[in-house]
């Protein structure tokens, strides 16, 4: 292994076609898209170099709520680290305990994962559904009737159900991560410590969760810049609308290109997302600190 | 050094994440879409293949569509077209990159108008106006290639028009004894009814935004008539005139008064369709096309709906049989084919046979004259529609979002869908209106 490594031209020849595919697929359109990005152009005819007026466009004198996007993309974000992780962590560290039908919970949780987003939101859009949904349904059968909302048409509840969703989707993912990862410690440190008299919250908090660090942080990683390009669900629940109360940046970005031909306006936001996930990922690098020696 | 490795590895992987999402914006660089590469071989006298992409991949339209190529390729062993279909708003998506990219086909599907408009100025599309013969234009409608014509240019053979029709459930009407409005004040008086009857008065789906874009621009016309209509699209008017504000408070008056019950926002235009043919609506209005499910077996309201003008304004300086609507799907010609002429002897073709296939089946009321065909294979709802609506009507001025620019007409649809929630007073409509579509 050791040789393997110190050979540059074995390295250079498994490295280098991922590279190649990389490069074409991944790098160069971000240069092309950062020149778009500085260009006036609806993407048929010639741009016009503007310099650096679509992204004053986006933050100094906006008219598209496109701050407002960002905004709601940060929330996102936030219950999705609040909210998510936590619950992902619980039922992965239940799991990992051994609890009975244990794997078919696992399956049962990732389920979502699998399914397609387009028919995750169909299946939503039916639950929301103000006349025949099955939430307003049980919330009058259960008393609740004054509740029952038109969840996803009303501006007050429609980032909220849609959030719910988008949260739902992913737990299962961020379990098996984590559930793999607990899964992968010693058993010996448990029986060690439970001889010690620890129960079983003491031993999540002090064994499990502390050898669990580089994943949880891949989690938020992942969790955090899933939310802020977070696109495909949103656009088929409500496609930013009603009156925008759900956009997100992606959702400007789509309807700036394909509905307003603003091509390059639209590159900008591209621009944006990326420098805004590149950023995030290494402020949440930095807070969880060095690795554990392992 | 391992650990900036990983960190290194970490970083781009989220990298590449991000990323996945913007490639799809960036794609121009990339795509490698299948069309325009039968353009490589050179031409010769031999076997040619045009590529042709259009939006018909539902039944009925799907099938009508192969019935029309496999006749045109039967009878043309030399000139083949082969066809690509992509569901009505991933075409959007589709056209739009392919033609950015220089890979549009040879013969494509476009809506009329404003969608149409960046295409013809960038120079994608081929001017038709040498290859038009006389005795083409004889066979169409008056009027017909006048949405298709940019700076006095033909840019385009269109095949099937809109108009906007009042659909009625005549059985509801005539439970409750409620007379078919003629006028705004009739409707208004219909919409009580309804609602005491607890029925719901009309219904429109507000989630795709041009349903009830639809609504606001009849109205508007109405107030207005076509001129005034037609003058503040092309800037020459005010968006603040008075009849475009009356028609943004007669949207509110139809809101307040419950003529479309709850839940309008977050409803898609299929499921309100579904509603109305399931009978439980008294009213819809929309475009010709919708006639063709209203009439199909699996509804509830066939035969039972009749399409009429929409109920006149009082007020209004427009005249009642003018509609919302005219020329809107084309068949366009690359400017980049190599087979000019074929390519626009087969979309005059496809065009042709689309209208009279259209007309038949009630998806598409034809822009060429239709005399020759077996008037009682027509589907009667839209027989009525050009009976009762077109035939007669003064002038018409098509759905705004066909006539205006992408951001122009999505501001618009915003705008209304902010009148139709209440957001906004009728007078800041007005006023919005004319800052964002005429004030640049």
């Amino acid at each position: 292994m050791q040789k393997l490594l110190g050979d540059k031209k074995a390295i250079f020849l498994f490295v280098f076609p991922t590279f190649l595919v990389f490069t074409i697929i991944i790098i160069l359109p971000i240069f092309f898209s950062g020149y778009y990005s500085l260009l006036e152009w609806d993407g048929f005819s010639n741009g016009k170099f503007i310099g650096f007026g679509n992204y004053v466009d986006l933050f100094v004198n906006n008219t598209d709520g496109f701050t407002k996007g960002v905004k709601n993309s940060i929330v996102l974000a936030i219950v999705s680290v609040g909210i998510q992780l936590p619950l992902s962590l619980l039922l992965a560290l239940i799991l990992a305990r051994g609890v009975k039908f244990e794997k078919l919970y696992r399956t049962v949780y990732f389920i979502p994962v699998i399914i397609s987003t387009v028919v995750i939101g169909q299946l939503w859009m039916k639950i929301y559904h103000p006349n025949y949904g099955m939430l307003n349904i049980i919330l009058n059968k259960i008393g609740l009737g004054f509740l029952a909302n038109e969840w996803l048409g009303n501006t007050q509840t429609a980032l909220g159900a849609v959030f719910v969703a988008l949260l739902w989707q992913y737990v299962g993912y961020h379990m098996l991560l984590m559930y793999a990862s607990a899964k992968s410690i010693s058993t010996e440190i448990y029986e060690a410590a439970k001889i010690d008299g620890a129960n079983e919250p003491t031993l999540a908090l002090k064994i499990t969760i502390p050898l669990m660090k580089p994943i949880l942080r891949v989690c938020v990683v992942f969790s955090v810049i899933g939310s802020f390009k977070a696109f495909d669900l949103i656009y088929v629940l409500t496609n930013g609308g009603p009156l925008h109360a759900t956009e997100v940046p992606t959702t400007i970005m789509y309807t700036s290109i394909f509905a307003k031909y603003q091509y390059g306006y639209g590159s900008a936001m591209a621009i944006f997302i990326i420098v805004e996930c590149l950023v995030a990922t290494v402020i949440i690098q930095r807070m969880f600190g060095k690795d554990p020696v392992n | 050094m391992k650990r900036v490795t990983k960190m290194i590895v970490s970083t781009l992987l989220a990298a590449s994440l991000a990323v996945g999402l913007s490639a799809c914006g960036n794609s121009s660089g990339t795509n490698s879409s299948s069309g325009g590469k039968n353009n490589n071989t050179a031409p010769k006298e031999e076997k040619i293949t045009l590529s042709f992409w259009g939006i018909s991949t539902a039944e009925p339209e799907k099938s009508e569509m192969e019935k029309i190529i496999k006749e045109w390729n039967d009878n043309n062993p030399n000139i083949q077209i082969e066809y690509s279909g992509t569901e009505n708003n991933a075409y959007k998506t589709k056209i739009k990159t392919a033609i950015a990219a220089g890979e549009a086909p040879d013969i494509m599907y476009s809506w009329t108008g404003g969608f149409a408009q960046p295409f013809v100025e960038a120079g994608k599309i081929l001017n038709l106006d040498e290859y038009l013969t006389d005795e083409t234009k004889d066979q169409m409608l008056p009027g017909a290639l006048d949405n298709i014509t940019y700076d006095g240019k033909v840019y385009g053979i269109t095949y099937g028009q809109m108009a906007g029709a009042l659909y009625v459930n005549t059985e509801l009407f005539d439970q409750y004894q409620v007379k078919i409005p003629t006028t705004f004040s009739e409707l208004m008086t219909a919409v009580d009814t309804f609602n005491q009857n607890g029925v719901k008065p009309m219904i429109t789906g507000m989630k795709d935004l041009w349903p009830g874009m639809w609504i606001y621009d009849m109205i508007a016309l109405r107030e207005s008539g076509s001129q005034l209509s037609l003058d503040a699209l092309n800037g020459k008017a005010s968006f603040t005139d008075p009849a475009f504000v009356n028609a943004a408070d007669k949207i509110q008056q139809l809101v307040n008064a419950g003529a479309f019950g709850n839940g309008i926002l977050g409803m898609t235009q299929d499921e309100a369709e579904a509603e109305f043919n399931q009978g439980k609506v008294a009213m819809l209005f929309g475009g010709n096309w919708m006639a063709s499910k209203m009439e199909s077996d699996s509804s509830m309201v066939k035969g039972k709906i009749k399409a009429v003008r929409f109920p006149a304004s009082e007020d209004g300086k427009g005249d009642p049989t003018e509609y919302v609507g005219g020329g809107s799907d084309a068949m366009l010609v690359s400017a980049d084919t190599k087979y000019k002429e074929q390519a626009v002897k087969a979309a005059t073709y496809l065009a042709k046979a689309q209208a009279e296939q259209g007309y038949l089946s009630g998806i598409n009321l034809p822009t060429w004259k239709y005399d020759s065909l077996d008037q009682s294979q027509i589907n009667p709802l839209a027989k009525e529609i050009m009976d009762n609506i077109i035939t007669g009507a003064v002038g018409s001025v098509p759905v705004w979002d066909i006539y205006l620019n992408g951001a122009d007409a999505k501001t618009h649809q915003d705008l209304v869908a902010e009148v139709f929630a209440n957001q906004i007073t009728p007078e800041q409509f007005g006023a919005q209106m004319q800052d964002k579509v005429n004030g640049n």
